[in-house]
């Protein structure tokens, strides 16, 4: 099947698509409760791979100790340790050599400590919401970045491989290292930084800081 | 996009992290500190004799096996089955129908989401501005809703790349008549850095 997509025309050629137009536009804000939850989904880390790696670490330990259940209740030598074993050392911990627990006590208390902080943080994504019209749009922070870095060099008449940019939540960093005797205007790059975020209409809002390096370089 | 539940994600995380808190910290208590120690040994002796003689009051029939053993099997195999269900239930939420409708009294129309991705794709996959491009499609709140992801050249203005793709979903919603929720999103990685950068325009 080949279906050609041609940008919709201005004006509307016959009543099938004079129709869809107005409705189109009036039907938007009835997306938006969907692109809200989206957006928010998007943007934010569903910390799958943790939970999926617990539940399958928790399956296995769940799985042995199953085992050994069944094997003692067979009367069966145990493949590791026999539940009445792993009963009475728990109880008899106090007993166990010291520094041994008490170092497992500690590791095993900072990992839960990870874990309960994985948890509660919001676990936000390196992604921005750009405003749109028609759809909801998340772009990632580095294309953010890349795309200004190539503007940010063209304002400063830089050799965009002297120009780096790092994109964060609220924070655009333009360095650029100007070429030696041609000096750069940072109010001009600023400003055209400025500008193009502007644009894009980030959400959170991002404000742009530009560095320039004291010293040039040459044949760049 | 998918169906995850994030909160059962969190709720999962959340448990395990607090019970490897608190076990972990009460046994590393046990040993270090000498109170602790002290009514942990004086209760150690208690629980094994409380324990030993539920064991012996709950026998299973005559076989001189307490039920407590099995009933702990059960426990743990239904434990087992949520957790496989739990990591099952991650990323569904696909859906191949993005659009039905009852246009008449003797059917309905129904248009496949390959249908859309087809279009789209063909629409956006020969822009220079993109690497690659996918579509599909999700059910988010029991609507169809369309997922456009891009991979952007290096340098190209995310503003222009979702109006490319905003064009493309505008020219869909009138050739299916109906507008549909899409998401775009917009990522670099490794392919568009490694690629050539865009030119100026």
């Amino acid at each position: 099947m080949s279906t050609t997509l041609a940008k919709p025309a201005p004006r509307a050629p016959d009543a099938r698509t004079a129709a869809p137009t107005a409705p189109a536009r009036a039907s938007g804000p009835t997306f938006e409760p969907v692109y809200r939850r989206i957006i928010r989904r998007e943007t934010h880390s569903p910390r799958s791979l943790v939970a999926i790696v617990l539940a399958a670490l928790l399956i296995l330990a769940l799985a042995w100790v199953g085992t050994e259940i069944v094997i003692a209740l067979l009367g069966a030598p145990a493949l590791l340790v026999a539940p009445v074993d792993m009963f009475t050392s728990t109880v008899g911990l106090a007993d166990a050599p010291a520094a041994i627990v008490a170092a497992a006590g500690i590791g095993a208390a900072v990992i839960g400590l990870v874990l309960v902080i994985v948890a509660l943080s919001p676990g936000r994504r390196a992604r921005h919401v750009l405003a749109s019209e028609r759809t909801a749009v998340v772009v990632d922070n580095e294309v953010i970045a890349s795309a200004l870095a190539r503007h940010a060099s063209f304002a400063g008449n830089v050799d965009p491989d002297n120009a780096s940019v790092s994109v964060s939540h609220r924070r655009a960093v333009v360095h650029l290292t100007p070429t030696s005797g041609i000096p750069v205007d940072r109010d001009e790059v600023t400003a055209e930084t400025e500008r193009r975020l502007a644009g894009y209409g980030l959400s959170p809002a991002v404000t742009a800081r530009v560095h320039i390096a004291e010293s040039g370089r040459i044949g760049a | 996009m998918n169906s995850t539940n994030r909160v059962a994600n969190r709720l999962l995380v959340l448990i395990v992290g607090l019970l490897l808190v608190v076990v972990a910290a009460a046994a590393a208590a046990a040993v270090l500190i000498p109170t602790v120690r002290d009514a942990w040994k004086a209760i150690a002796g208690d629980v094994n004799a409380q324990v030993a003689s539920w064991l012996q009051a709950t026998p299973l029939g005559d076989t001189g096996v307490s039920w407590i053993m099995p009933a702990v099997l059960v426990v743990i195999v239904l434990a087992v089955i949520l957790l496989v269900v739990f990591i099952v239930r991650q990323g569904r939420g696909h859906t191949r129908t993005v659009l039905s409708e009852r246009t008449s009294e003797h059917g309905r129309t129904e248009v496949e989401s390959a249908l859309a991705a087809n279009a789209l794709e063909d629409a956006i996959g020969s822009r220079p501005e993109f690497i690659a491009s996918h579509v599909s499609a999700y059910r988010v709140r029991r609507t169809p809703v369309l997922k456009i992801a891009v991979t952007c050249r290096r340098g190209v203005s995310p503003k222009d790349a979702a109006d490319i793709v905003d064009d493309a979903v505008r020219a869909l919603d009138e050739l299916l008549g109906r507008p549909l929720p899409a998401l775009v999103q917009i990522s670099g990685g490794f392919r568009s850095r490694t690629g050539s950068s865009t030119r100026l325009q």
